[in-house]
């Protein structure tokens, strides 16, 4: 029996090989899937509200984007980057003011109830525009969605908004939830953001905290002959060392999300039995960034800016806290974004000489004991590799003279005191680019946001031409036009330096070679896995 | 026999204080063996021990040295395990004089505070207090010691209560001295020995206590603690795992010594009230 499934193993990796030379953009076995099976994986957070329509956020969507779907995914070969889920087509008006939905027909709600135009225009409305994290700023002038029939959905817009910027919203920004469930009462209290009831290939099963989160096969589904597995159950292992044990020991079959810690995959990818995987993340990039206090008077100075951006070794932050899982950065679109990315921008090679005659030149003379000012450092605790930076920036600017003292905090204090009190000098922070700046990377710079917005200019950064560039930017409607202005908004934001973008990383997944069709999409961990499936 | 031989002859006394000589040597020289920011990087990422001997135990995932790192541990574990030690006797022998000596209402009411201090496990009390107040030093010596003192209060009111209807203190009371100064001057210094033996797992539990705060992520990150190493060195724990390894065994000595150190003096004036 284990010769056999040894020699059936070897016979995978030689296809697999084969299909790695044909350059395919997936990673996929060259084997007709296999139906059943459970597929047990490593959770390391619990999100209590699972309603992804509300909290657009990768830990939400881990789960429920199996559950609630929406209307494209992203894909590596479909038209402008979408495959179509919900929707079958979608089309912009030339004058920007409405895009129009062709929507899929035969779908049907777990409960049974028919998938229509209205539970779009519902969720679009009352959900994505006013509740959303995300849809607020991107759906901020849909008037009404007009439902001619059951199957169209025309969503019009106040003012002409960029259907290249709604394209690329889909993918994270337009989970749809059934209407019938959520017209009554309060949209936040209902019991289905908990248990979300949805059209996806898998149903909410149950949810045992602090234990595991079991979804189970749609048999109803509209995708031909999927979902092939019968159950996922998501293990919790809020321990980041415990994946790496679990996926030894075949407890779980996988670990998304870089369960395994970085400094662990050089020893595990040698285990046999086990892929180490970089790809199928491409369209969750998450940015390492330095944010930046204004209101603080050194801070406010450029030249202070520059010299911190030049005390920085990102090939040293790259190779050391990412050990090279990540690629240096240039300013806020990161380098693997294939509309946006400009490399045409000022950039920041280390020189501590020169950071030195910066701050000299701007009046900060070293004191007696070699420091020029301190300030408050606050890293933030969600990833290992953001505390990580916050060590290595301390020694960074202790070496241009700049004391730098670390505030550690939990992941609700540490918004707190960035977003809401703004009481912090530097902040680290790992803001995602979702495939277009005006869904949540312009906000970071943009003036105007109200105090308490996460993930947003809290710094109190005023730059009246950047405003005006994303303002004009915003209601573009030529794609090429608005590509171009984007391009310009790097290089004024690497030129001013409003904040540091150092690096750039995505997440890494381990599983077993039983695990079929992984990373077959550009956001393939928070995709519905319909296509996944297990070999015996 | 003079009290330092007596305490000399036992082997966990010798034992404990080579340990505890060692690591107050470490404490104290910490800064001109190893000067400037113990935090510093000073050579590649995650080099084994005993590779080059300018990095002796090697370096952690940032590049950091491991020695320096512990030698300006050490003075963080002594310096807090001290410091917490000794405000929670100063508290508890005050708080146990005050109600052993006071009796009645008082007596009651510092004996039920301390009741509902005993009730709440004392690391969830420190760990409650350093999230909600926010890490540093002095934090954390605070929140050690809020857990402490209930032993010490109780051990000085049961001395106190014996010691109260002794002669000297009725004539004390008969010459008409503040009640107060009685307590103080006269109870306090004769219920303090038996106080100050538990001193040595006081220090103990308190630097436990502190590494423990500082592997959640609770204790000061602007300085070196082992409990911080331990933490660190637990991401990479399968690839490198004398990063977790050599403040644990650090960390252990440590304990143990003031342990055994402190049995020692338990038994060293054990002996010399048994022979009085």
């Amino acid at each position: 029996m284990s010769g056999f499934t040894i020699s059936r193993r070897t016979m995978l990796a030689g296809s697999a090989m084969l299909l790695a030379s044909t350059a395919m953009p997936t990673l996929g076995w060259a084997q007709t899937p296999k139906k059943g099976g459970r597929l047990v994986l490593a959770a390391d957070s619990e999100p209590r509200n699972l309603n992804p329509a509300i909290v657009a956020s990768n830990g939400v969507f881990f789960i429920s984007s199996k559950i609630v779907e929406t209307l494209a995914e992203a894909s590596f070969d479909g038209k402008d980057g979408l495959a179509p889920r919900l929707a079958v087509s979608w089309e912009g008006a030339a004058d920007g003011l409405s895009v129009t939905f062709k929507l899929r027909d035969g779908v049907k709600w777990h409960d049974g109830k028919p998938f229509t135009s209205a539970d779009v225009a519902f969720s679009a409305l009352q959900i994505w525009k006013p509740l959303q994290n995300l849809g607020r700023t991107v759906f901020k002038d849909l008037a009404a969605v007009d439902t001619p029939d059951d199957l169209t959905a025309v969503f019009k817009f106040a003012k002409p908004t960029p259907f290249q910027l709604i394209r690329n919203a889909l993918p994270a920004l337009s989970s749809v939830v059934p209407k019938h469930i959520y017209e009554v009462g309060k949209i936040e209290d209902n019991p289905a953001n908990n248990a979300p009831i949805g059209t996806g290939p898998f149903k909410f099963g149950e949810y045992k905290a602090g234990q595991y989160y079991r979804l189970t096969k749609n048999t109803d589904y509209w995708g031909k002959d999927e979902p092939y597995l019968d159950e996922i159950i998501y293990q919790v292992l809020p321990d980041r060392t415990s994946a790496a044990s679990a996926l030894e020991a075949e407890e779980i079959q996988l670990a998304a999300f870089s369960a395994v810690p970085l400094a662990d995959l050089d020893r595990i990818s040698k285990v046999p039995g086990l892929k180490v995987i970089s790809k199928g993340y491409e369209g969750l990039t998450y940015q390492l960034v330095v944010e930046i206090n204004h209101r603080r008077k050194e801070l406010a100075d450029l030249k202070v800016r520059q010299a911190i951006a030049h005390a920085i070794d990102k090939d040293f932050v790259v190779k050391t806290v990412f050990l090279g899982y990540a690629a240096t950065a240039t300013g806020p679109v990161p380098k693997n974004d294939p509309q946006f990315y400009t490399a045409d921008v000022p950039t920041y090679a280390l020189d501590v000489a020169k950071a030195n005659a910066l701050l000299d030149e701007a009046g900060y003379k070293k004191g007696a004991d070699g420091n020029r000012f301190s300030l408050k450092l606050l890293p933030a605790p969600y990833f290992n590799e953001t505390k990580q930076f916050g060590d290595y920036l301390r020694q960074a600017l202790a070496a241009i003279g700049i004391d730098a003292q670390l505030v550690n905090n939990d992941s609700a204090a540490h918004i707190k005191a960035v977003y809401t009190d703004h009481a912090f000098d530097l902040a680290v922070g790992p803001p995602v680019f979702r495939g277009d700046p005006a869904i949540s990377t312009t906000i970071l710079v943009q003036s105007g946001i109200p105090g308490g917005v996460p993930f947003s200019n809290q710094g109190g950064y005023k730059n009246d031409a950047l405003d005006a560039l994303i303002a004009k930017a915003s209601e573009t409607l030529d794609t090429a036009a608005r590509t171009d202005l984007y391009k310009e908004f790097q290089k004024q934001v690497a030129a001013d330096l409003p904040l540091i973008n150092v690096a750039e990383w995505s997440f890494i997944s381990v599983a077993r070679d039983t695990v079929g069709n992984i990373a077959n999409n550009p956001r393939w961990a928070v995709s519905n896995w319909a296509d996944t499936y297990l070999e015996s | 026999m003079s009290p330092v031989r007596r305490f000399l002859s036992t082997p966990e006394a010798v034992a404990g204080t080579i340990l505890l000589t060692a690591l107050i040597a470490m404490a104290l020289s910490a800064s001109l063996l190893f000067p400037g920011d113990p935090q510093a990087i000073a050579g590649p990422a995650l080099l084994p021990p005993f590779q080059d001997w300018s990095l002796p135990l090697g370096t952690d995932r940032l590049g950091r040295d491991v020695l320096a790192e512990l030698f300006h541990g050490a003075r963080t574990s002594l310096a807090v395990g001290l410091a917490a030690a000794a405000a929670a006797l100063a508290v508890g022998s005050v708080v146990g004089t005050l109600a052993g000596f006071a009796g009645g209402l008082v007596d009651e009411v510092l004996m039920r505070i301390t009741d509902a201090f005993q009730t709440v496990p004392s690391f969830l009390l420190a760990l409650a207090f350093v999230s909600v107040v926010g890490p540093s030093l002095g934090i954390v010596v605070i929140a050690i010691a809020l857990g402490t003192w209930t032993g010490p209060a109780r051990v000085a009111r049961a001395e106190v209560l014996s010691i109260r209807e002794r002669d000297y203190v009725a004539s004390a009371r008969a010459i008409g001295m503040h009640p107060l100064a009685i307590a103080f001057r006269e109870v306090l210094p004769n219920a303090l020995p038996p106080v100050l033996a538990m001193s040595s797992v006081i220090v103990a539990a308190a630097i436990l206590t502190e590494a423990a705060l500082s592997f959640l992520g609770l204790g000061d990150p602007n300085r070196v603690t082992w409990g911080g190493m331990i933490a660190e060195g637990r991401a990479v724990l399968r690839t490198a795992p004398f990063l977790s390894i050599v403040p644990g065994i650090a960390l252990v000595l440590t304990v143990l010594g003031v342990y055994l150190a402190g049995e020692g003096i338990v038994e060293t004036t054990a002996v010399r009230r048994g022979l009085s």
